[in-house]
């Protein structure tokens, strides 16, 4: 079974949410990635998310877009983030790990994305391809990878089925109208749609955007399977870039952690 | 009145391969509410009285198809002939569209206008619009626009809009663009995006192509009085591709008439530095749709290179992708420096100074009227005036105010 499925499925059986934390590849350079990839696992992470940087990348709010910039400078490719996931792998062949882009990026390397093996990537989520149309359109026919769609507050009730249907990995729950990073949850919206996603589908739901404090992560984590920390890792990231003291990110790591339990 | 004679695009959006809706999900319901309206109303006689209405009232259209003399005796082969859009209220073609889209956004009861501008023409059409209906009204434009276009920034201002200056990536009208979506993917409730162009996603491509359909209609008219009979050529500038889908559309099933889409050759298309994706891209996602696009290996967009704002952009609308190829039109490309020269020989011959955009139309004439004889007439899409490029031309040629 893929990775992602079983590590999702074992954390549901013992009643457990899931800890999803986000991170640029390259961004300030491939070493630093792996070093963080580690240190999130270390400070309870469960899944992986890596940012596939591109040029135009337009669900992003300013922290992230800056952090894709910054991975650019340094001529990040998918193949190099597929090197890293394999150094990665030489140590931890546990934790699960998205790519998380845009299909322009994908589609250009289409062949390596075919080439996935089963021990690599787990799982890709394609911010610009709308849940309800088959990635296999796209070439994007690999085994070893699962799809995780985008489900948002303004998604309609006939569209969340059919989404919910071609996601293999988890639904992605926009808790926001907005991009990466924005604030303002509606939790009351959030809780509703959520619970409307689970009479489609089976498949585990997790909450992202916009989740910054331990408040919003035990609130929403108690009413899906999991949640999704992007900018605010991000933000850090680039604020220690240069001194390296990335002590901080595990620190708010294992609250958040504490936080969803 | 309808607006449409093509099949395209199918109900996916898709011209051929090209097209479609690559958007982030919180969009898709915003696109689905826009293209239901659209549907709507395109059939319905109130509205379209009403686009027409204003097109004649407000922008002055007809706009005149107006036999230049001096450029014809210049090139001593077939008749030229300039479609004057730059004649238009506010001076481009752009208005066309932005009439027609402010009507999509009052019928649908929105209240906050955006857009995104490159040259500025269509962020002054949208400022424009929403000034006369009162709405409120932003517009994102790169600061390295923001810079070359310093004037229609303060006509923009004049007219009661917000400028946002875009400082990532490129600085120019992609990123803008890419703003542009964010602040609708954030207010998307209340808030109608007027695209410039005839990029974006699914229906974007299709109304703006619509709206702007009108030059065309009217060329067909205004020729069979002229000169009784189709023209042999259209000229028009590629950037987007707005002015050019516009006047091209209704001619595509008139196959007697050769339809030529000329796109910004920068330093020169063999350089590597221009906009000219038709001419050396290769199709990509970008902005919601597949097209041609200026990209690298790894699927990274190229930063374009041109003299004009408006045409600096690294896609193309994906209807022209799918003319490109089933070969219904030629894409050609000219350089700055051409199309710099073909702007002072316009200016000095015709008493007509066109947008820096649009000399790029006017400069393919120089190799086009060599292969064409006597009896043929061409019509050149004058897409907007150039007193906007007054500050970019008098740099280059060295004079300071």
């Amino acid at each position: 079974m893929n990775r992602l499925t079983s590590k999702l499925q074992n954390l549901k059986e013992s009643n457990k949410k899931a800890l999803v934390a986000y991170l640029v590849a390259g961004d300030p350079n491939l070493d630093t990635t792996l070093d963080l990839m580690h240190l999130f696992v270390d400070s309870g992470v469960d899944v992986i998310e890596i940012g596939v940087p591109f040029t135009d990348p337009i669900a992003e709010g300013p922290i992230i877009q800056k952090a894709h910039d910054r991975a650019l400078k340094n001529n990040i490719s998918l193949k190099m983030i597929l090197e890293l996931v394999d150094k990665f792998r030489e140590t931890n062949t546990q934790t699960p790990i998205v790519l998380m882009g845009y299909l322009n990026t994908f589609i250009s390397h289409i062949e390596l994305v075919q080439s996935i093996g089963e021990n690599s990537a787990d799982s890709i989520l394609v911010v610009d391809v709308p849940g309800e149309l088959n990635l296999q359109t796209y070439g994007i026919t690999n085994p070893n990878i699962n799809i995780i769609s985008l489900i948002s507050p303004t998604t309609k009730d006939d569209r969340v089925e059919s989404i919910a249907k071609n996601s293999t990995g988890f639904i992605y729950y926009v808790t926001l109208r907005g991009v990466t990073g924005s604030s303002n949850l509606n939790i009351e919206e959030i809780k509703n749609n959520i619970q409307k996603i689970q009479q489609y589908s089976d498949a585990p739901t997790m909450a992202g955007f916009g989740i910054k404090s331990v408040e919003d992560a035990s609130t929403l984590a108690a009413c899906s399977d999991g949640i999704v920390i992007g900018s605010s890792i991000v933000e850090m990231i680039a604020d220690e870039s240069k001194s390296k003291e990335f002590g901080r990110i595990g620190e708010y790591l294992r609250e958040m952690k504490t936080a969803i339990s | 009145m309808t607006f449409s004679n093509s099949n395209f695009p199918d109900k996916e959006g898709f011209y051929g391969e090209y097209g479609g809706k690559f958007v982030p999900e919180t969009l898709m319901y915003a696109l689905e509410e826009l293209e239901n309206t659209y549907n709507k109303l395109k059939d319905n006689k109130d509205f379209i009285d009403e686009f027409y209405k204003d097109l004649s009232h407000f922008v002055g259209r007809p706009s005149p198809l107006y036999f230049a003399q001096r450029l014809t005796d210049h090139y001593k082969s077939g008749s030229i002939w300039l479609k004057r859009e730059d004649l238009n209220h506010t001076g481009a073609h752009k208005i066309n569209n932005t009439v027609g889209q402010i009507l999509l956004a009052k019928y649908m009861g929105k209240k906050r206008i955006i857009a995104e501008t490159g040259a500025g023409q269509h962020g002054v059409a949208t400022a424009t619009v929403a000034a006369r209906l009162g709405l409120e009204c932003h517009i994102y434009m790169g600061a390295e626009d923001v810079r070359r276009q310093s004037l229609n920034v303060y006509r923009i201002k004049l007219l009661g809009a917000h400028v946002h200056p875009v400082d990532s990536g490129s600085a120019t009208l992609k990123d803008a663009l890419n703003e542009a979506l964010r602040d609708w993917v954030t207010n998307v409730d209340d808030t109608y995006y007027i695209i410039g162009s005839v990029t974006g996603p699914h229906p974007y491509p299709m109304i703006v192509r619509d709206f702007n359909s009108v030059v065309g209609k009217e060329v067909i008219e205004q020729s069979k009085d002229l000169f009784g009979k189709m023209p042999d050529a259209v000229v028009a500038c590629v950037g987007g591709g707005s002015n050019a889908m516009g006047i091209f559309h209704p001619f595509i099933d008139i196959k007697e008439t050769r339809l030529i889409g000329v796109e910004a050759g920068g330093e020169g298309v063999s350089t590597g530095e221009h906009a000219a994706p038709l001419n050396d891209g290769t199709p990509g996602v970008l902005h919601g749709a597949r097209s041609y696009l200026m990209q690298d290996e790894s699927g990274q967009v190229k930063d374009t290179k041109s003299v004009s704002a408006g045409l600096d952009y690294p896609g193309v609308g994906p209807e022209h992708s799918w003319l490109k190829d089933i070969g219904r039109a030629e894409y050609v490309a000219v350089s700055d420096d051409d199309a710099l020269k073909a702007f002072h020989e316009v200016t000095e011959l015709e008493g007509i100074m066109p947008a820096l955009e649009t000399a790029h139309a006017f400069a393919y004439l120089e190799p086009l009227m060599k292969e064409l004889d006597s009896s043929t007439n061409v019509v050149v899409n004058v897409s907007g005036r150039g007193d906007k490029d007054i500050n970019t031309v008098a740099e280059i040629d060295g004079i300071e105010f």
